[in-house]
């Protein structure tokens, strides 16, 4: 006897979702270890190269911007400092001329694009864009720190600030800040500009110095592991394969044993039931003179005759029914007569299925079972129609209940697994399974299937 | 008046006239943001003054024409009053010329460029300037 299922037998994962056979293709291709082993690398791999990536150019970033605070540094000190006059600081035309020509000559370069000489009110003292110098502008809380306190600072440029404005159109700007002193002793802000793309550059040299071994280190790796997991790929397949003879051995072996257990039930206590049945029947009709006698005997035949009924369901539930020879229809009637007979008006439509597949039928037969034992225990319904449709090179069944339903998306109950555990097969067979329920809403199974 | 007379005459006009106009030093532009000056030395030498527009800057030409070369003349340019650059110079050619370029930053509201020279060995003195 199988173990009753509950409710949530009908609740696969899979309950709303169809597929065929290339479905089950993908499925396999993708649970095969040695594709994942490999998709992990590949995914490794990718991983690997925007991390270096990533890190590389922070790196970059951190080494361009030091090399780019240690040259302001440097060029302040050594050149800024000593060139800056009391005239260049107060203006004067001939002194800024001259503090000019140094700087076009000894600061800007290839690196240093552009320069700017701030002081503490935020005018611009000096700026090899002639046209900033004597402009004002508002300094910000660091560039006011570096001046108060010294140090020096970079950031990225924001051209969007007025006096950025001829900066603009150059790309990406690295700007430092240093102080550096007038002879007067007055502290000002020396502003150099680099150029982003050196950072852009040192970060391509430090990928490319590590890129090449890091894609060989994996692919090795891979190289050496893939035969590896294949060869294990190949022996889990293998064992995957006798466990699954095995299981195939023992259903078989079951399926055997079920089948002498109900035909002996058959034919050996059912005919012995049913010739009781007879037999009391005829001796209360005989009885006729002793009323008392014959109504003791009708209710013997009765409780003989609803034990035979009880055991014919339970003969349907341990083995199918012959199929083949008594086909589906008369299958699908024994299968819905417990429950007709326990109040559940039942509908049955069966086309003809004859030149169907045994596999098919069997197949049917089964979900048929499955939803129909849901349908009664479960969901306690009071109507159930079975219909068997068939068209050109499709037959379909389709089982449907205006029982307490269920939540399709919901997991089922740990241990019963119901439909769910037809899935495979269905759709190893090409066919599509479809449950549709929702709460108070009641259930409809649809199995279709491809025929020749 | 006969025609001798009257053709010295005509010269005579004509030479005065290119005279004034080389001692009142008139503006000429090469290009419409070019300013130029020109004038005379304290002897027979002209000198030349030109400022043009450098991308944000004012490039400063100043030339002396003495009309003999191997001439050493130490020249200085100004930028509002200040001497901004300077240094010596010969003068070669034919023409007998030299000429200084330099470029000084273009300040806020207006520049005077001013250009002083001196022939080492005769002490003439050309001394010009503009204002940009």
């Amino acid at each position: 006897m199988q173990s009753p299922p509950p409710a949530l037998g009908l609740r696969p994962p899979e309950a709303t979702a169809s597929g065929g056979r290339s479905w089950a293709r993908v499925r396999r291709v993708v649970a095969n270890p040695v594709v994942q082993f490999f998709t992990a690398g590949a995914l490794a791999l990718l991983v690997l190269l925007v991390g270096s990536g990533w890190l590389s150019e922070r790196a970059a970033t951190r080494e361009a911007i030091w090399d780019a605070r240690t040259t302001t540094d440097l060029l302040a000190s050594s050149v800024v400092e000593p060139a800056l006059t009391r005239g260049v600081v107060a203006g004067n035309s001939a002194a800024v001329d001259r503090f000019d020509k140094m700087m076009l000559r000894h600061v800007l370069s290839d690196d240093v694009l552009r320069v700017k000489i701030w002081s503490r009110d935020g005018s611009i003292v000096y700026s090899d864009q002639t046209r900033l110098i004597g402009e004002t502008f508002s300094l910000g809380a660091e560039e006011t720190d570096i001046l108060r306190d010294g140090g020096s600072d970079a950031e990225v440029s924001d051209l969007d600030e007025p006096e950025n404005r001829f900066e603009r159109g150059q790309g990406r700007l690295l700007e430092v800040y240093t102080q550096v002193r007038a002879p007067g002793g007055q502290r000002l802000l020396f502003e150099a500009y680099f150029s982003y793309d050196d950072v852009s550059r040192r970060s391509g040299q430090v990928l490319d110095a590590f890129r090449p071994i890091t894609i060989a280190v994996l692919l090795i790796f891979l190289a050496v592991t893939g035969p590896l997991v294949w060869v294990l790929a190949r022996r889990l397949d293998a064992s995957a394969a006798a466990r699954e003879r095995l299981l195939v051995a023992a259903v078989e072996a079951s399926d055997v044993e079920r089948r002498r257990i109900a035909r002996d039930l058959h034919d050996g206590v059912v005919q012995q039931l049913a010739g009781t049945s007879f037999a009391l029947s005829a001796t209360a009709r005989e009885s006729a003179s002793r009323p008392d006698d014959a109504r003791q005997l009708e209710v013997l035949a009765g409780g003989v005759r609803q034990s035979l009924r009880a055991l014919r369901s339970l003969l349907v539930e341990i083995y199918p029914p012959e199929l083949k020879t008594e086909g589906l229809a008369a299958a699908l009637d024994d299968l819905v007569a417990p429950v007709a007979a326990n109040g559940v008006q039942v509908d049955v439509h069966v086309a003809d299925t004859s030149g169907l597949p045994d596999e098919t039928v069997a197949l049917m037969w089964r979900v048929a079972q499955e939803a129909v034992r849901n349908a009664y225990r479960h969901a306690r319904c009071r109507r159930l129609a079975v219909i068997v449709d068939r068209e050109p090179g499709r037959v379909k069944l389709e089982v449907v209940d205006d029982g307490s339903g269920f939540d399709p998306s919901a997991p089922p109950a740990p241990g019963h697994l119901g439909l769910r555990s037809l899935f495979d097969l269905i759709h190893d067979a090409g066919g599509d399974l479809a449950v549709t329920s929702s709460p108070g809403q009641g259930t409809r199974v649809k199995l279709e299937a491809a025929t020749p | 008046m006969n025609r001798k007379y009257r053709s010295f005459a005509g010269t005579g006009i004509a030479a005065a006239v290119v005279a004034v106009s080389v001692l009142t030093a008139p503006t000429a532009s090469a290009n419409d943001d070019d300013v130029i000056r020109r004038g005379n030395c304290s002897g027979a030498t002209d000198w030349k003054l030109k400022a043009s527009p450098e991308d944000g800057r004012i490039e400063v030409e100043g030339e002396v024409d003495s009309f003999r070369k191997g001439q050493t003349w130490r020249w200085r340019i100004f930028h509002d009053g200040d001497v901004s650059a300077r240094g010596t110079a010969t003068t070669r050619g034919p023409s007998g010329s030299f000429e200084v370029r330099r470029v000084v930053v273009n300040s806020r509201g207006v520049d005077t460029i001013g250009w002083r020279s001196v022939n080492t060995r005769s002490g003439e003195v050309c001394r010009g300037s503009l204002r940009f």
